[in-house]
């Protein structure tokens, strides 16, 4: 068998994202260490900012708290529909997948809608007498996590529902039967099985989260600015590159960083590998 | 006969509330004779619908958006199904790293490529707009190509290849004739979650958009900032409407079972 | 403490269809029942009844007299042997046996010491520190079974335990549960698809059929005298005949039917009805020379060869059976001849209508 044939095949895939991203990015990142005040000065500058330290921190604690709540009602949906019957198992995962498939504008959108002056919530409250002034509930902080929240969630569903059905049920079965209650055998068998899948599922969330632009300038206003944001600001309104390119690493290091520690932790988690 | 926690039931269809209540509610929206958007709609009319198709830049960016999703994925596939291909059939013969350097479009925020390509590409090279935002939206799409036609390949046996070739089928007509047909479903996958990903794309194309060409997502993120009429809601519709059909589509050749991978 | 189960007039249903219909099983304290059957005759759904999983649409289950239908499936103390052994993949042997004395509050000392002595039992001391996923087929099993035997469970229950295994392993195994069961003169029910493995080690069998215990009774009486059509087919009586009395005189029998003829002496068949169903293994019909004046008329076609003896294929008035002939007297492919009886090969069954 000839060795160039597997490499030529390869090749094609290899040189475009070698040369059309890899190239670009490692482009972006030498923007940022030759500055003329030294090779950190960009970063030093970058953190020297109260304003930029907020930004960053706004952004990793909103990627946290979406992650979180992702989590907390994607665990139960995921197993409600790994534990539903066949014909219905289809019908709630097209379900799920539905919002995936639709634009992060549309959804972002739906928010404003229920969120704004005239939507929903303060036109029912207002109905009802509850408030006599409607709620500023856009453009706040609150708003972009509930934004992002019904963004990623079904990305946590999807996540679960995959190893929450790889989970033998006789396994839950037998914890139940040695005298485990459903609550003990939650703790103690199905969530350590389905921990691999909880951490795939909170990697994309967090980064999709912590990254995301559309839902923080359709949601969050002026005022909650993100990493994205900044970046795009910086970028297209300020033209500074060289604070832009600054961001993007950032933004490019914890991503990856993420990616990279939370998949060796998935990969100590999974019982098969030993 | 077996018992099923209430609370379970209750948080389950509470977040499926969740995940299809608003896309409900901005599809009522468009519905609604007002001036601006109203839930529950009041009045009926479908003259935001009419009005999505007399914004010309609506047009235009659909247009847009369409061949660069159709394009891209093309491209994405024609790269991406020789390295799928060779991934499984002579992955001993190629370093294991290669695979996960195939993810690295996904590992990268698309916000960050996009700037970059900005900078990299399009300023530097003096690239013109079309071709920069293709070659961004390409390169976004190909891990879905390489993965989803791999998954596909991974469960065909290359012995069928072999014996085409023992009775001597050449080496690339076997591939057309017994791989190529084997693998359809998998391609077909392949090219729809590719052009939705294109067509919904954001972060890469918010810095590859310049004077006179723009896509869709852009055109009604400018949009929802400056006007708050119907209009997008109904846009919404439509486009929901094309994403039921795709999955319509794919429901009826390949089963649901593809969208859990 | 032994404990006796008792199920009575259990019903279930899986939505629209009723799986079991007015099922009636006593086990004494101590003894081994499998349940035997086909796939989808219910044995399973018994069983998982019994642990607590499903639920019955009617009926009782008790143990020891006392109703434990509408006890937890957590609360109720059975220990469980699953098929695919169903270990906690991320955790070792160790934890996996000590589980269930975990939940039952065993102080972590006494808990090591029980966990040690029943791994040790099972002869896998050596393996307490590893995970499942380092086991083979048959270590894995013996995890499983000592995981369910550590809680000393008032009743062990089965679940078709052998069928992963390789066929050397399942004939070690099953020597291997019975001693342990009796050794710790635990109640226990089998359920298996395998006549030879339920046959084998249970006290009693109850053979089941659409969602009905079809006969219930000790391997012996169910290989010898099954109590219906049924049954006689499951235990290998493949040639059916149905015979009328034509005569009785001098302590002989005839009975014609089907294109038949036998004399049957009443100190081997016993007293007959007028009408019956002779049920017969391959054993049980022996090929003889066309010019015997009894016997089932047949044209024989295939020969096989079998060391002690021939099995021919033979085209008769009741179809296509096989039957046995002597190694000492061949007979060619195409000759006719009369298929006779072995009486102990036979079986005397009510006559089908």
């Amino acid at each position: 068998m000839n060795r160039v044939l597997p490499w030529l095949l390869v090749t094609p895939a290899i040189l475009a994202i070698l040369v059309l991203l890899v190239l670009p990015l490692l482009d972006t990142i030498s923007v940022t260490f030759i500055q003329e005040e030294g090779v950190f000065a960009g970063y030093q500058d970058f953190f020297d900012r109260r304003f930029n330290r907020g930004v960053l921190w706004r952004t990793v604690r909103i990627a946290l708290i979406v992650t979180v709540i992702a989590i907390a009602i994607g665990f139960p949906t995921a197993y409600f529909i790994a534990r539903a019957p066949r014909s219905w198992r289809s019908i709630l995962i097209v379900a799920s997948v539905f919002p995936l498939l639709t634009s992060t504008v549309v959804r972002s959108f739906a928010w404003i809608v229920i969120l704004g002056r005239n939507g929903i919530i303060n036109e029912t409250l207002m109905g009802l007498g509850l408030i006599s002034e409607p709620l500023s509930m856009l453009y706040t902080e609150g708003a972009i996590i509930v934004g992002l929240a019904y963004l990623f969630s079904p990305l946590m569903i999807l996540s679960l529902v995959g190893v929450l059905e790889n989970i033998d049920k006789s396994v839950v079965e037998a914890s139940i039967s040695l005298g485990a209650s459903p609550a003990k055998t939650f703790w103690r068998v199905i969530l350590p099985l389905a921990m691999p899948g909880v951490i795939v599922g909170a990697v994309l969330v967090f980064t999709g989260s912590f990254t995301s632009y559309t839902t923080p300038v359709l949601l969050g206003g002026q005022r909650n600015t993100v990493l994205a944001t900044l970046l795009f600001r910086e970028a297209m309104t300020e033209f500074d590159w060289a604070s832009a390119s600054t961001i993007a690493v950032i933004m490019m290091v914890l991503t990856i960083s993420v990616v990279l520690i939370m998949s060796r932790v998935a990969r100590r988690l999974n019982p098969a590998a030993a | 006969m077996q018992r099923s926690s209430p609370l379970l039931v209750i948080t389950a269809i509470a977040v499926f509330i969740f995940l299809l209540g608003p896309l409900v509610i901005v599809a009522a929206a468009s519905i609604s004779n007002t001036e601006f958007l109203a839930f529950p709609p009041q009045g009926f009319s479908l003259r935001w619908f009419v009005n999505v198709f007399e914004v010309s830049a609506f047009r235009d960016t659909f247009l847009i958006s369409l061949q660069i999703a159709l394009l891209g994925t093309f491209l994405s596939l024609l790269i991406g199904i020789p390295a799928a291909y060779a991934l499984s059939r002579f992955g001993f013969a190629l370093p294991k790293a290669l695979s996960n350097f195939f993810v690295l479009p996904i590992l990268v925020p698309q916000i960050v490529f996009g700037f970059s390509l900005l900078s990299a590409i399009s300023v530097d090279f003096d690239l013109p707009v079309f071709p920069t935002l293709l070659i961004g939206h390409t390169i976004i799409v190909l891990p879905y190509s390489i993965r989803v036609v791999g998954a596909s390949l991974a469960t065909f046996d290359f012995s069928a290849e072999e014996a085409a070739i023992s009775l001597g089928c050449p080496p690339m007509k076997t591939f057309y004739t017994i791989v190529l047909p084997n693998i359809r479903g998998g391609i077909l996958a392949a090219f729809i979650l590719a052009f939705i990903t294109s067509l919904n794309n954001v972060p890469v194309s918010l810095f590859l958009t310049g004077p006179g060409i723009s896509t869709l997502p852009i055109q009604m993120l400018t949009y929802v900032e400056n006007f708050f009429d119907p209009t997008v809601a109904a846009l919404s519709v439509l486009l929901m409407a094309l994403t039921v059909l795709v999955m319509a589509v794919v429901e009826k050749t390949l089963g649901l079972g593809y969208f859990v991978r | 403490m032994t404990k006796s189960l008792n199920l009575t007039g259990i019903s279930a249903h899986y939505g629209r269809t009723q799986v079991l219909k007015d099922l009636d099983l006593d086990v004494k304290a101590g003894e081994l029942v499998s349940l035997l059957g086909a796939s989808g005759c219910g044995k399973t759904t018994t069983l998982r009844l019994i642990a607590g999983f499903l639920h019955a649409t009617a009926g009782r289950v008790a143990l020891d007299g006392r109703d434990i239908s509408a006890v937890a499936a957590h609360r109720r103390d059975i220990g469980l042997v699953f098929q695919n052994y169903a270990l906690f993949p991320h955790m070792s042997v160790a934890d996996n046996v000590g589980f269930g004395l975990k939940q039952r509050g065993v102080a972590p000392q006494e808990r090591r010491a029980r966990v040690g002595e029943m791994l040790d039992k099972v002869g896998l001391a050596a393996f307490a520190d590893r995970l499942p996923a380092a086991l083979s087929g048959g270590q894995k099993q013996r995890v499983a079974l000592a995981r369910a035997l550590v809680i000393k469970p008032s009743l062990l229950l089965f679940d078709e335990p052998l069928s992963n295994l390789d066929a050397k392993l399942r004939v070690d195994m099953r020597v291997e549960i019975r001693e342990l069961q009796r050794a710790h003169n635990i109640t226990a029910i089998y359920v298996t698809h395998d006549q030879e493995e339920a046959f084998s080690i249970s006290d009693r069998v109850a053979i089941m059929d659409a969602g009905q215990i079809s006969q219930y009774d000790t391997p012996e009486i169910l290989y010898r005298k099954p109590a219906n059509a049924f049954v006689a087919n499951f235990v290998g009586f493949e040639t059916m005949m149905g015979l009328r009395v034509t005569g009785r005189s001098g302590g002989v029998t005839t009975a014609e039917g089907q294109g038949a003829r036998f004399a049957l002496d009443e100190a081997t068949w016993g007293p007959l009805p007028d009408a019956f169903t002779l049920g017969a293994r391959a054993d049980g019909l022996r090929v003889m020379a066309a010019s015997e004046d009894d016997g089932l008329p047949a044209k024989l076609s295939v020969r096989t060869y079998l060391g002690r003896s021939y099995h021919y294929r033979a085209e008769t008035p009741v179809g296509s059976v096989v039957a046995n002939g002597s190694i000492d007297r061949p007979f060619n492919e195409g000759d006719r001849a009369k298929l006779v009886l072995v009486p102990e090969q036979c079986c005397i069954l009510p006559a089908t209508p």
